[in-house]
């Protein structure tokens, strides 16, 4: 019983914590842009085929070169490092194209809302032209993982080893940004932006470079969870990434819009609740994020610990 | 080219840009239109395959089912939108498309809706195309004179004082609140009546008729078009219906194009199609 539940946990710990990198992803730019980018979730797929490729497996260009692979599959986690370089990448490009123009016009804030989707559709469609709609599973024992064991008994409750991973590597991933958005240099500039762009800007901040830094972090975070559920679950498919992009919206405001700490609990409280949910109301599991957000949005819309905001005129 | 049964779903493409267009002219970006359509597509396949199922249906039927939903969506979005309305931009944004996840995953879900599969043989009160498209063809001419006489009402005066400038319009006595109120549920009154009309066009309906994917393309109707007047989102939403029709050869590349169309219309036609100007030059008719 005890060991039942312990397992639940951890996977809900473990699904939470790929909530907290999408969350997170969304935090960075939302707190130095007041933005969001709907493209996070289209990023999240990317980053999930990126691992495939880099893993080995094998992919049918949409029939065009069918099986074709890269020659080399890389360690898993070199896989990963890669993917979601190349979901950063690609999120500055998302930056040039949806979000430079309109502040260079000095345009209404919530239009960016609306370019970013129209970046995240074109790249989840540009995805599925490449890769076909079918899903993939990650090739077994892929290179790295192979020499592991399928899974790990932990006090009593037994755990796939990739859900260990996946809580691992994202508890990394979520340390290693907390610490340098807290000590480094440039991570104090995000900080300064976030709180007043045009000051730091006069301190000599070069705030420019701030937000593309952002943009490149927040899309390497959606890569990273990307891969981590591609490795852990399958890749079902281009759209598989909105989905979890529009629950990281949920926890994003579950947690409070731009607060780090938030953006963290939130998305283990989202993970937990999920896994809590009985196996006979599965199908309901979906709509939970969104009745917690709407609970949120109704009850306390600045989040679990997010700071009230005053009306600004 | 266009043959009956395209014109009708263009039609209905136009119906639900009116419907996203609505809110959006008292500056409020609200994605739920979706989730209202889901509801009135429901309620009209739930309702007219009760009992041994007739193969036609009559058109006061479909006229009572048309009332029916129009009420039920108009109390939904009275409900959802008294809470979500004191939200703004991204807030409301975001709310807009739980709700609209919310709607789908019920749906997909409810013992009596048919699951993933859906609702199959509701009836028809058409037999032939032509019959949809001179009915929603007259749906459609209403909700574009309501429009039309809208924008030169008080109401809309006030929706587009809101949209410029809520807090100014606040300060000038508007009651804002009721405004975007009136709008919001006005915008799901002509979700939920499009809704059963394309429930009996399509014969069936199911959860997908609802999804996300009908926001991006209903925004794109507007963004497209242009929302500065009621003709916009009639135009964006009859062109965007029509054109994977009429460039079949490109696909698969239907959903990348809508894409480009969200994603770099706001960059480079941030007024869309249908431009103050543009109505300025057609001269004294102003819509």
């Amino acid at each position: 019983m005890i060991e039942a539940l312990l397992q639940t946990l951890l996977n809900g710990a473990a699904s939470g914590g790929v909530y907290a990198l999408v969350a997170l992803g969304y935090t960075l730019i939302f707190s130095v842009l007041g933005v969001i980018n709907f493209a996070q979730g289209a990023l999240f797929s990317l980053g999930g085929y990126l691992t495939y490729l880099f893993l080995g497996g094998k992919i049918g260009v949409n029939g065009a070169l069918p099986g074709w692979g890269l020659p080399v599959g890389l360690p898993f986690w070199l896989a990963l490092l890669v993917a979601a370089l190349g979901s950063g990448a690609v999120g500055l490009l998302v930056e040039r194209i949806a979000f430079a123009p309109l502040r260079r016009r000095g345009a209404e804030p919530l239009l960016s809302l609306i370019t970013s989707l129209g970046a995240g559709v074109v790249l989840v469609n540009l995805l599925q032209l490449l890769m076909g709609a079918e899903g993939y599973a990650f090739p077994q024992g892929a290179a790295g993982l192979a020499h592991l064991p399928e899974s790990l008994l932990i006090g009593g409750a037994r755990i796939r080893t990739i859900q260990v991973l996946l809580l691992a590597i994202s508890a990394l991933a979520v340390a290693g940004l907390s610490l340098w958005l807290e000590n480094s240099r440039s991570g104090k500039a995000m900080r300064a932006v976030a709180e007043d762009a045009t000051t730091a800007t006069l301190l000599g901040i070069n705030s420019v470079a701030v937000v593309r830094l952002a943009f490149l972090l927040s899309g390497m975070l959606a890569g990273l969870g990307g891969g981590l559920i591609g490795m852990s679950v399958s890749l079902a498919g281009p759209y598989f990434g909105i989905s979890y992009g529009l629950k990281g919206l949920a926890v994003l405001v579950l947690g409070g819009l731009g607060s780090v700490p938030g953006a963290i609990v939130g998305g283990l409280v989202m993970g937990l609740a999920e896994a809590l949910i009985p196996a006979e109301a599965s199908g309901w599991r979906d709509a939970l994020a969104f009745a917690i957000l709407f609970a949120v949005l109704v009850l306390r819309p600045s989040g679990l610990l997010g700071r009230r905001q005053l009306e600004k005129v | 080219m266009i043959d009956n049964g395209l014109l009708v779903q263009m039609i209905l493409g136009a119906l639900l840009g009116l419907s996203v267009y609505l809110p959006m002219a008292a500056g409020q970006l609200s994605l739920a239109t979706p989730a209202f359509y889901a509801v009135g597509g429901t309620l009209a396949a739930l309702l007219s395959t009760q009992g041994d199922t007739p193969s036609a249906i009559s058109l006061g039927a479909v006229l009572g089912e048309m009332l029916l939903a129009a009420g039920l969506t108009a109390a939904l979005a009275l409900l959802v939108g008294l809470p979500v309305l004191r939200l703004r931009g991204i807030y409301l944004a975001i709310s807009t498309i739980a709700l609209v996840e919310i709607v789908r995953v019920a749906i997909l879900n409810l013992p009596f809706t048919g699951g993933a599969t859906g609702i199959f043989g509701i009836p028809q009160p058409f037999q032939q195309p032509l019959g949809y498209v001179l009915f929603s063809g007259s749906l459609l001419a209403l909700a574009g004179w309501l429009c039309q006489r809208l924008e030169a009402s008080r109401l809309g005066r006030s929706m587009a004082a809101i949209r410029d400038d809520e807090l100014a319009s606040r300060c000038m006595g508007i009651h804002t609140t009721r405004v975007k109120l009136t709008a919001f549920v006005a915008s799901a009154m002509l979700a939920g009546v499009t809704g059963v009309v394309a429930a009996h066009y399509l014969n069936t309906w199911n959860a997908r008729q609802g999804s996300f994917d009908v926001a991006i393309t209903t925004l794109a109707f507007v963004i497209l078009g242009g929302s500065r007047s009621w003709l916009g989102p009639v135009i964006g939403g009859l062109l965007l219906t029509a054109l994977p029709e009429l460039l079949r050869p490109v696909g698969d590349l239907r959903l990348v194009l809508f894409g480009l169309v969200i994603l770099l219309g706001p960059v480079f036609f941030p007024q869309g199609l249908i431009t103050p100007a543009l109505l300025e030059r057609l001269g004294r008719w102003k819509p």
